[in-house]
């Protein structure tokens, strides 16, 4: 099982199928919302992942895929492209050094 | 300012689809037919929902390709289709969709302004009812060319 403290997480990858799509759409908003932490939020391509992204953000569906990719990163799941209570958990995380694991 | 991906020959308002195939169908023959895709990409956007859903929240849905249907993209476009009686979505309702035809990043600044958009109630509200298209362009790609008045 992968871990982190939140003080450690400098670079977010956000996975989607294509990289295209929603992945784009929710790296715009969850650079606004990192950045003051000094967190970067790149988007990438699942399958394009590679070596230790501090943590991995991806769709349910496709969490399985991007924890063969990245087996040693925190890949953190959610549902919902807007709103999901897992990029609260991010946030909260950074901000107050809390622990992430997956 | 980088030229405009969404103009007003890719806005398609007040459409009806029947199912979500339908919908990702007509998307598709917007971008073959603004010369933004060949006809393999459109294949590909249906292969790429059924692996995961489109479906973004909001009643708003991105279409597109996979990663490897890129070599298919002639030039980098976005396509806004709205469908004001809505289309199910695998259960979910969609009212609007943007096709995305990027061959890397591109489209970026249109995401973050679709993202500023869909978090805000009232604007996300007339880009799935409005019959203006200049509505479409002003909330989203302010730089694109109106129509002239």
């Amino acid at each position: 099982m992968a871990e982190i403290k939140g003080s450690e997480v400098k670079h977010v990858i956000v996975a989607c199928e294509a990289g295209m799509g929603s992945s784009v759409l929710l790296t715009t908003q969850l650079s606004k919302r990192l950045k003051p932490y000094g967190v970067t939020v790149e988007h990438l391509a699942v399958n394009r992942i590679e070596g230790r992204p501090d943590v991995v953000l991806t769709h349910a569906g496709l969490a399985d895929r991007a924890r063969q990719q990245a087996p040693e990163s925190v890949v953190l799941a959610f549902t919902m492209f807007l709103g999901d209570p897992v990029f609260d958990r991010l946030e909260e995380a950074i901000k107050e050094d809390g622990t992430l694991s997956s | 300012m980088g030229e405009a991906l969404l103009s007003r020959d890719g806005i398609r308002l007040g459409l009806t689809a029947g199912d979500r195939t339908e919908a990702i169908r007509q998307a598709g023959e917007i971008l073959v037919d603004i010369g933004a895709v060949e006809a393999a990409y459109v294949d590909a956007m249906h292969e790429r929902e059924a692996v995961l859903s489109s479906f973004v929240g909001e009643a708003f849905a991105l279409p597109h390709g996979t990663d490897a249907s890129r070599v298919h993209i002639l030039r980098s476009a976005l396509a806004f289709l709205q469908f004001p009686d809505g289309v199910d979505w695998e259960g979910e309702k969609v009212r609007a969709c943007i096709a995305i035809a990027a061959r890397s990043d591109e489209h970026t600044d249109v995401m973050a302004r679709l993202a500023t958009v869909l978090l805000d109630g009232e604007k996300a509200e007339l880009l799935r009812s409005t019959d203006r298209p200049d509505d479409v362009l002003d909330l989203l790609e302010p730089s694109a060319e109106r129509s002239p008045s």
